[in-house]
């Protein structure tokens, strides 16, 4: 358990950052808070020639809303984000996250690159309809939830890439709801629920290989309050529509349930938590 | 005040813990942080598969790797020769070789097959990458009641390396007699110690004079030393294990292991050149010993009364690749046929029970040795009968517990009883939960809706420091049955302790200072303790089977009583005084009738050693004294649990309401210290019972790897705990009985009974997780 050799790099800035990426030609690797990349490397698991630092980075940290979009910086830690107000189903999602140590150190950008399935954030992000903006060598381009997240720790990031800021759409109403083993882990079966004038977005994480945007039809346009046996319907749809896969700490059955069950009290929760109007 | 108020026992009160002021400040000497003088860096190669034999071994790659000086094989010639082989005199044991690296063939993965030595353990896990070990797979066998395809070992063709069979009376005859007969199958989960600390050892030969100096983490140094004197053909003197502050054993650092063997023959094939490998957790949880991966097929018969009548046992215990040094395979299963029964009474009862050897890591001794599964096999009994009888199941148990008048009580197992105080634990455990009050609650959530709530109770009796008649371990070529100390009073009238105990956080520095501080009369500040080092002091056994307590324990309180004889004889003598006139406290020597001290300690310690002239006629120089002491039996040390749990069918979700323990720890030394022993194992009790499972594939890939997959509890999952006691001393020097293990033995049984009370489900196989909640509820 102790990192392969590598090279290290702290980067002063964005730009220094993504030109140190692209002299590592596609071996190197960013480090931003550690709490993802320093265990695969200790597990070796990943063998990058060059590691990145950008944790030191200035200027991106900020929380900023703007037109109804927070807009965050890549390195706003999931502490920071817990703890604003401006965007209320980020920072519930944010707290049920690993414990207070990881939290410090964790950042936005790095759980998004990261891209594990089961996490709060890529699931918040999806739910949100946000956007990552990225630097690379050929300049800066955005990529929309939708198409950021490949598969399980895959994006949609090319190797040279950094992602600089978090564009997250803040919602009329939401809903968040986890079940994990233990505090602090990773999701079993995370809900995020997000409410956009009649449009609803529900999330799924743990269930498939990316956050899983739940496709319920006719269903997710809503007119007005939304019903107990609407809910219901909702969390039915959202069971019906998601495949898990059997694994150590519970079966595809078990997953489908959970997934009925944090649907129906993520959307309890939203209908509960209407923004007043600005 | 009165000078007995101001020199108060220091037994019985929470004085400050002499191991905290370093524990607590980061400034604890482990093996972690040892650092030596051109000290090196070991990483083990592992094997990736189960079973197979090795066709070849490359390590010409990682002798190319910077920083590498040497890679050992297990055919190395310094290797080669040495094999460990656990020995048990029970008849029908297969002894088999443990070699220190794999020789031939692999049996498990992880199993280490190489060793690179290196100027860090970056640099030796780099080289560990580069050797290429070649296998031919053979089938694995990981489940230990399944027909083995290719033996695990040549000796054991049905891979059983030990099996017994325990009988008393007629079962067949009871069973046939009952009024209702009930049968249980049940599996436990495969689990571990992991402490905070894995395993870690430094070893450095120096080839001049012949000396082995071996820093380990071990719960056991004397018997480290003892078993590496045999294996690597040296004086005994000549090797000195040293256990410094050891970060948490329970159970699995008082093995001998494989890798310790080699990192000593390798430090001896590299003279002058200190060697240290300090374990990671994915080593751990691949090839450290696990445990409670076991089989109970059950049958139990009771009369309409409730009286139990029958058991008859059927246990498979899964020893995994090794028979571990020096325990042996024996180590489950013979606690499991020896324990089942319990705290219950008993006359005809049958049990097989058989240690299996399979392609998985070695199963060693664990905090509560198979009794954490054999009382959820017991208490899954009592509830099914009580079921059965449409008795209320605490009735049941009290119809057939061990009472104070049935003392001493020969269980069917010949061992002998010596408690009885279950009924007492179980009764105040009762009360401080207030079962009234849930069982009302419980009834208000089924009529007025809410979760469900069960209650689940576990009555346990835990062994504690056997002595000779009651050794632990299965006919081992050793007793453990004492220990010894040694007291002495230096010169200034301070008090130095030389103690067989070892420590791995539980705070037996502070114990023995203070059972040595009482016995003596001296102020618990004054005496300072020695462990863990065989160079410094005399035999102990260590840790294990919650021994120390009640073994060193006594032998402590004899050197003191003994040196306070000779302490209080040589004042008498320099006061010409009475000797049974005077008495020792607080480091001072007081006549009776007079409110002055007569002489101090320090002044009788300085004629001792310094002013010979002043010693009487007859008098030897020195105020010391050694003593050993040893049980020959041991101390049952009796606990109740019973909690209030509540259980979300639509998600399987456990919710803890409320958890009270009472135990008899005897006689109190420090009573903390006891509740944190307490509070400590029932939290491991409940990891076992709903977190933690090592789980393998059928390829014998262990699946749990990391901390990630392999859930311990955190101090978010433990419930507040209630714990009380009752006290009724054991007949040995101090009166206690052990309390280490004692409260892991009843979370899985308390656990699942809940959870049958609850929502009418048996749980069959542990744990208890959400999951498994919500698929008996939803089969
Ligand atoms: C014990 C423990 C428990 C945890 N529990 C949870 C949990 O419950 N839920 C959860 O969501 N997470 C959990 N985490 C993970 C944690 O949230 C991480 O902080 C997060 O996944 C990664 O953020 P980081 O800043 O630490 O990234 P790093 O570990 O530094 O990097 C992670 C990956 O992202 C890439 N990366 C980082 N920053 C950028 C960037 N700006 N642009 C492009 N690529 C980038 C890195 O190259 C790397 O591949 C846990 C971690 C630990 C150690």
């Amino acid at each position: 358990m102790k990192c392969p050799p590598f090279s290290y790099h702290r980067a002063t800035s964005v730009d220094d950052a993504v030109a140190a990426l692209a002299a590592a030609g596609g071996e190197g690797k960013i480090l931003a808070g550690g709490q993802s990349l320093v265990p695969v490397l200790a597990l070796r698991l990943a063998r990058p020639d060059v590691i990145v630092d950008v944790d030191r980075v200035p200027g991106l940290d900020g929380l900023e809303l703007r037109d109804g979009v927070l807009h965050a910086g890549a390195l706003v830690r999931h502490l920071a984000l817990a703890g604003q107000a401006l965007h209320p189903l980020a920072a519930e999602a944010a707290r049920w996250i690993g414990h207070t140590a990881i939290r410090s150190r964790g950042t936005l950008a790095g759980s998004l690159a990261h891209a594990d399935p089961a996490a709060e954030l890529p699931a918040v992000l999806r739910a949100c309809d946000g956007a990552v903006h990225v630097a690379g060598p050929s300049g800066t381009r955005r990529i929309g939830a939708d198409d950021l997240f490949v598969g399980a720790l895959q994006s949609a990031l090319e190797d040279t890439e950094m992602i600089t800021g978090v564009e997250l759409p803040v919602p009329d109403a939401w809903g968040f709801a986890e079940f994990a083993r233990r505090h602090g882990d990773f999701a079993v079966v995370s809900v995020a629920a997000a409410r956009f004038g009649d449009r609803l977005r529900v999330v799924v994480g743990g269930v498939a290989g990316v956050p899983h945007l739940v496709d319920a039809g006719d269903l997710a346009t809503v007119d007005g309050e939304i019903s107990e046996d609407r809910v219901a319907i909702l969390a039915a749809a959202a069971a019906d529509d998601v495949d898990p896969a059997d694994d150590l700490h519970g079966s595809a059955r078990y997953r489908r349930a959970l997934t009925e069950q944090m649907t129906a009290r993520a959307l309890e929760q939203l209908t509960t938590t209407v923004r007043e109007p600005a | 005040m009165t000078p007995t108020d101001e020199h108060a026992p220091a037994s019985g009160t929470p004085v400050r813990r002499k191991e905290d002021a370093r524990l607590l400040t980061g400034r604890g000497r482990f093996v972690s942080d040892l650092a030596l003088p051109r000290m090196r860096h070991v990483a083990f190669v592992r094997s990736p598969v189960a079973h197979g034999r090795i066709t070849g071994v490359d390590t010409a790659g990682a002798l190319e790797v910077e920083g590498v000086s040497a890679v050992f094989t297990g055919e190395h010639p310094a290797i080669a020769p040495v094999a460990l082989r656990a020995q048990s005199g029970l008849p029908g044991y297969v002894e088999t070789d443990q070699p220190p690296l794999a020789r031939g063939k692999v049996r498990f993965a992880g199993e280490a097959v190489a060793a690179v030595v290196a100027d860090d353990r970056y640099l030796a896990e780099d080289g560990a990458e580069a050797v290429v070990v070649d296998y031919e797979p053979l089938t694995p066998t990981v489940c230990a009641w399944a027909e083995p395809e290719h033996p695990v070992h040549e000796e054991a063709p049905d891979n059983v390396l030990l099996s017994r069979t325990f009988r008393a009376g007629d079962v067949d005859a009871a069973l046939d007699g009952a009024a209702v007969v009930v049968d249980r199958e049940l599996t436990t989960n495969r689990h571990g110690g992991n402490p905070i600390e894995c395993r870690a050892g430094v070893a450095r030969y120096e080839a001049a004079d012949r000396k082995l100096t071996f820093w380990s983490g071990t719960q056991v140094p004397w018997i480290v030393r003892t078993q590496l004197a045999e294996l690597l053909d040296l004086p005994e003197g000549n090797i000195r294990v040293i256990a410094p502050d050891v970060g948490g054993g329970f159970g699995v650092k008082a093995v001998l292991y494989p890798e310790d063997v080699a990192l000593c023959l390798m430090a001896m094939a590299m003279p002058g050149t200190p060697l240290k490998w300090v374990e990671d957790r994915v080593e751990h949880l691949l090839a450290a010993t696990h445990a409670r991966d076991h089989r109970y097929v059950l049958r139990a018969g009771f009369a309409a009364d409730g009286e139990l009548l029958a058991v008859k046992a059927d246990v498979w215990c899964n020893t995994g690749a090794y028979s571990v040094y020096p325990w042996t395979a024996g180590i489950e299963p013979l606690m499991a046929g020896g324990l089942l029964t319990g705290p219950y009474k008993l006359t005809d009862y049958e049990c097989t029970v058989r240690g299996v050897a399979t392609n998985t890591s070695p199963s060693g001794p664990y905090r509560g040795v198979a009794r954490p599964s054999t009382v959820f096999a017991m208490e899954a009994l009592m509830d099914s009968g009580a079921r059965a009888l449409g008795l209320d199941p605490i009735a049941l148990r009290r119809r057939n517990l061990i009472l104070p008048a049935d003392i001493p009580y020969k269980m069917p197992s010949r061992l002998v009883d010596d408690s009885g105080a279950y009924e007492a634990c179980l009764d105040k455990a009762v009360a401080t939960f207030d079962l009234d009050r849930w069982r009302a609650e419980q009834s208000r959530r089924r009529t007025e809706g809410g979760r469900p709530i069960g209650i689940g109770v576990g009555v346990y009796n835990e062994l504690t420091g056997l002595g000779r008649a009651a050794s632990a371990g299965p006919r081992m070529a050793f007793r453990t049955g004492h220990d010894a100390c040694t007291v002495r009073i230096n010169p200034d009238g301070a008090v130095t302790v030389f103690s067989g105990v070892t420590s791995q956080g539980q705070g037996l520095e502070t114990t023995m200072a203070q059972v040595v501080a009482d016995a003596l009369g001296v102020d618990y500040g004054d005496v300072e303790v020695r462990y863990g080092d065989t160079d410094e002091s005399l035999w102990g056994f260590g840790a294990f089977s919650s021994r120390q307590a009640v073994i060193s324990g006594g032998a402590a309180h004899l050197a003191g009583e003994h040196v306070r004889g000779r302490a209080l004889a040589l004042a008498a003598a320099l006061k010409e005084a009475p000797v049974e006139d005077l008495d020792l406290r607080g480091g001072e020597v007081y006549m009776a009738g007079q409110e002055k001290p007569i002489i101090s300690l320090a002044e009788v310690a300085r004629v001792a050693y310094l002013q010979s002239d002043r010693l009487p006629e007859g008098f030897e120089p020195g105020l010391e004294g050694t003593k050993f002491y040893d049980p020959i039996r041991g101390a049952f040390a009796a606990g109740a649990q019973i909690a209030a749990l509540e259980f979300d069918p639509a998600t399987g979700e456990i919710g803890i309401l409320d958890w009270v323990c009472v135990e008899d720890a005897g006689r109190i030394v420090h009573p903390v210290i006891v509740d944190g022993q307490i509070a400590g194992s029932i939290a491991q009790g409940i990891g076992g019972a709903m977190y933690e499972h090592l789980v393998y594939d059928e390829d014998g890939n262990l699946s749990t790897g990391t901390l990630l997959d392999y859930l311990m509890p955190t101090a978010g999952e433990i419930p507040e705990l209630r714990i009380g006691h009752v006290s009724t001393p054991g007949k040995n020097p101090t009166g206690v009985r052990g309390v280490g293990e004692g409260g892991t033995l009843a979370p899985n049984a308390v656990v699942a009974g809940a959870l049958a009370d609850a929502l009418g489900v048996e749980v069959d196989d542990l744990p208890v997780t959400p999951a498994r909640v919500w698929e008996l509820v939803n089969p």
